[in-house]
């Protein structure tokens, strides 16, 4: 049984309709991606799913049932905003969480300690939270959201404002939760982050769905219009092609975009004719690209 | 254990190890040392110098009869308050004006009386000029000592009994008994006093309690909001249980602040070197009914939760604590209000404003208890209020729930009561 199961949910604030129909499924162990403009949607669906506010229309299932005080105890969730006591020391304001969360003071101890093992900040278990750099106030917030062992995991904008080294390191627990079964809801503007953990993505534009289905079958629906080209020497002629529809030279070689990619193939002995190739590369479409494509050019 | 609990506790601890908590109440139990011991300090100090009689200057040679008269009249009191010391005469009247000045400035005297012919009565006025302005009880005390004076200049040659002079001499003594219709009988004009001293010191805690914690938890739920734990909080446990939880917590937090403070007052006050002195000012501890106590608690308990519950409903509202003081000040005002009609009261409790106010939800734990402490309220008349405020308690307690409800979910601009309630009814909650 679905961990989580979304269908045809509608809501509506007064006369503005926040989120129409929309409907998917998450799996166990699956991360889904949750995409959009800013006011597209995405805050009001995951406080559906986080049973905040109720959806006009519509369902949202847990394992099967609706909500309750039950799937409170099952859900984390790691708010767009970072949000804990900035007075408090990180123990007593975890292992509230954590009973509030249905634990046992020692459980939530226990649980606690080991997180703070993990991403090697034990030291802060009797530290203030303001006394702490953000990045590990965000590891603190991160241990809130997941101290319970959440079945349901709902990010919103999860890794912004983070330094490279913490995103890796939030990456690869969360890689690790998901492969421990947990199901997650995560929204974000940072694409390649939805490539590279996102099995299956929703993209809201205006509360309407305008794209769904598994990363691959969408990438896979857009052509592939972009090549990379990289020689030892001057390539000329390469724009007088026919199918090509600019040229952009870069530090490397050109950047190519094409009509059709069967023009990809011509590039290729054109180029060869004149110089060695190094590279050659038709580009899947970025997630970016196909985003700025069905969100931006409406908005224009 | 259940969630309520665990917010309780959570708040209660926190409350109890915060700084600011611990200073007030160090520094009100200190106050309260300072303010019981007072009467024993102030005695203390009467002993040694305010006690002596005030020197008050008179003109040798002055209408002598009556300066003989008060004479007398000082000489036969065993702590006389007002001592007369003749001036010599300079001879014209600037002269003498002068004299008694200078004595003033030499410090001889407080100040000085004297004589303005009044034919028509044969009785002169008597003028009694003051080096301070607030010189009430001399003055007073020559009104008495004049009055006396004069009556026997009336009677002197008229053939009175002792007794008959006695009578004459003796003041008029006034004391007030409060009527009751009950059984036990009347108050004592000094169970009266106590009445009205409690009564009083009562309401201003009742007052500062109410308001002060009330506002705590306005002002937690805030900062809650603005450091956005808050969505984690209502992500966790339901947002009644959080919110009565936080009630409850700051709650007992009050109670036992008051509990200190009591404590250290009633140990203070019943040190023996005190007793004494506040018998001397007629307090006595054991006077106080203790059916005025169980009012005073329960009218404590009650005005905290209907003010809690609507401090915390506005709290929820605020995103930002520095627009927490704006949004408050419409309750605030309500309790303000009817603090000040409970002190206005003291002297007329009987008054229709006292009395239709002690209905008012907002104001029954201040006036209820008050007509309670000085007048006799008749049994249903006690009872129809406070189920008007248990009821409204319900009412705000579900109002503020939901409010809150919505509240917490709202940021940004404080919404108007239309927002609140369009967002109440797209929220469902």
């Amino acid at each position: 049984m679905k961990p989580l199961v979304i269908e045809q949910i509608v809501k509506q604030y007064g006369e503005k309709t926040a989120v129409s129909n929309l409907s998917f499924e998450v799996s166990e162990g699956e991360i889904y991606g949750l995409l959009g403009a800013n006011g597209a949607g995405k805050t009001t669906t995951m406080r559906m799913i986080l049973g905040l506010i109720m959806p006009d229309r519509g369902e949202i299932r847990y394992y099967g049932k609706p909500y309750g005080s039950e799937q409170l105890r099952m859900m984390g969730y790691l708010p767009e905003e970072r949000g804990l006591y900035p007075k408090l020391k990180v123990s007593d304001q975890l292992i509230y969480l954590g009973q509030l969360r249905g634990m046992s003071r020692a459980e939530a101890d226990r649980s606690l300690r080991e997180w703070l093992k993990k991403f090697q900040i034990e030291e802060y278990y009797n530290r203030r939270v303001e006394e702490l750099s953000k990045g590990n106030q965000q590891k603190i917030q991160f241990i809130a959201a997941v101290i319970h062992r959440p079945k349901i995991l709902v990010m919103d904008e999860a890794f912004s404002g983070l330094d490279p080294v913490n995103v890796e390191l939030l990456k690869s627990t969360v890689k690790e939760l998901r492969d421990q079964g947990m199901c997650m809801v995560f929204s974000t503007h940072r694409m390649e982050h939805v490539e590279e953990l996102c099995r299956n993505i929703t993209i809201l534009d205006r509360s309407r769905t305008v794209l769904q289905g598994s990363l691959r079958e969408i990438k896979r629906k857009f052509p592939q219009e972009r090549v990379v080209l990289a020689t030892e020497g001057e390539v000329q002629g390469l724009d007088s092609l026919p199918g090509v529809r600019s040229v952009r030279r870069s530090e490397t070689g050109y950047e190519l975009t094409i009509e059709r990619e069967e023009v990809a193939q011509d590039i290729l002995r054109h180029a060869m004719a004149q110089a060695p190739v190094r590279r050659f590369e038709l580009m899947e479409p970025t997630l970016n690209e196909i985003f700025i494509k069905t969100v931006g050019e409406r908005n224009e | 254990m259940n969630s309520l609990w665990i917010v309780t506790a959570f708040t209660l601890r926190n409350k109890l190890r915060s700084k600011a908590f611990i200073w007030t109440t160090a520094i009100l139990a200190v106050l309260l040392v300072v303010g019981a011991n007072l009467p024993y300090f102030l005695e203390r100090l009467n002993l040694t110098g305010s006690n002596e009689a005030k020197p008050v200057g008179y003109l040798e040679g002055a209408y002598p009869e009556i300066v003989q008269g008060l004479q007398a009249f000082y000489g036969r009191q065993d702590n006389p308050e007002i001592r007369l010391v003749g001036i010599a005469s300079g001879g014209s009247a600037q002269a003498d004006e002068a004299a008694l000045r200078q004595a003033v400035e030499d410090e001889l005297i407080k100040g000085f009386i004297t004589f303005a012919d009044r034919p028509e009565t044969g009785f002169p006025e008597v003028i009694y000029h003051s080096s301070s302005l607030m010189d009430f009880s001399v003055a007073e005390s020559l009104r008495i000592a004049l009055e006396g004076v004069k009556a026997e200049m009336v009677f002197r040659n008229v053939q009175l009994s002792d007794a008959e002079r006695a009578l004459l001499a003796a003041p008029v003594a006034v004391h007030t008994l409060l009527i009751s219709t009950g059984e036990d009988g009347g108050k004592t004009a000094a169970e009266q006093g106590i009445a009205i001293g409690l009564t009083y010191a009562i309401i201003i805690l009742l007052f500062m309690a109410v308001t002060i914690t009330g506002q705590l938890v306005a002002t937690e739920i805030t900062a809650e909001k603005s450091s956005r734990v808050m969505e984690i909080l209502i992500t966790s446990v339901k947002p009644l249980k959080q919110m009565f939880g936080k009630i409850l917590g700051t709650f007992t937090a009050g109670v036992i602040q008051i509990a200190l403070l009591v404590g250290v007052l009633v140990a203070s006050l019943s040190m023996p070197h005190n007793r004494g002195a506040l018998e001397a000012l007629g307090i006595r501890l054991d006077a106080v009914e203790p059916k005025l106590l169980i009012f005073a608690v329960f009218f404590y308990l009650t005005g905290y939760f209907l003010y809690a519950t609507l401090f915390a409903g506005i709290g929820s509202i605020v995103s930002r604590t520095e627009e927490l003081g704006q949004a408050l000040s419409p309750v605030m005002i309500l309790s303000v209000v009817g603090f000040y009609i409970a002190i206005f009261g003291l002297q007329n409790p009987e008054s229709p404003l006292v009395v239709i106010g002690s209905y008012i939800p907002f104001f029954t734990p201040f006036l209820m208890f008050e007509r309670i402490g000085l007048t006799d309220v008749p049994v249903w008349e006690i009872a129809l209020s406070i189920g008007i405020l248990l009821a409204s308690i319900l009412l705000f307690g579900w109002l503020a729930a939901k409010i809150y409800r919505t509240g917490v979910l709202m940021y940004g601009k404080r919404p108007s009561i239309k927002e609140l309630i369009r967002a109440m009814k797209a929220y469902k909650v």
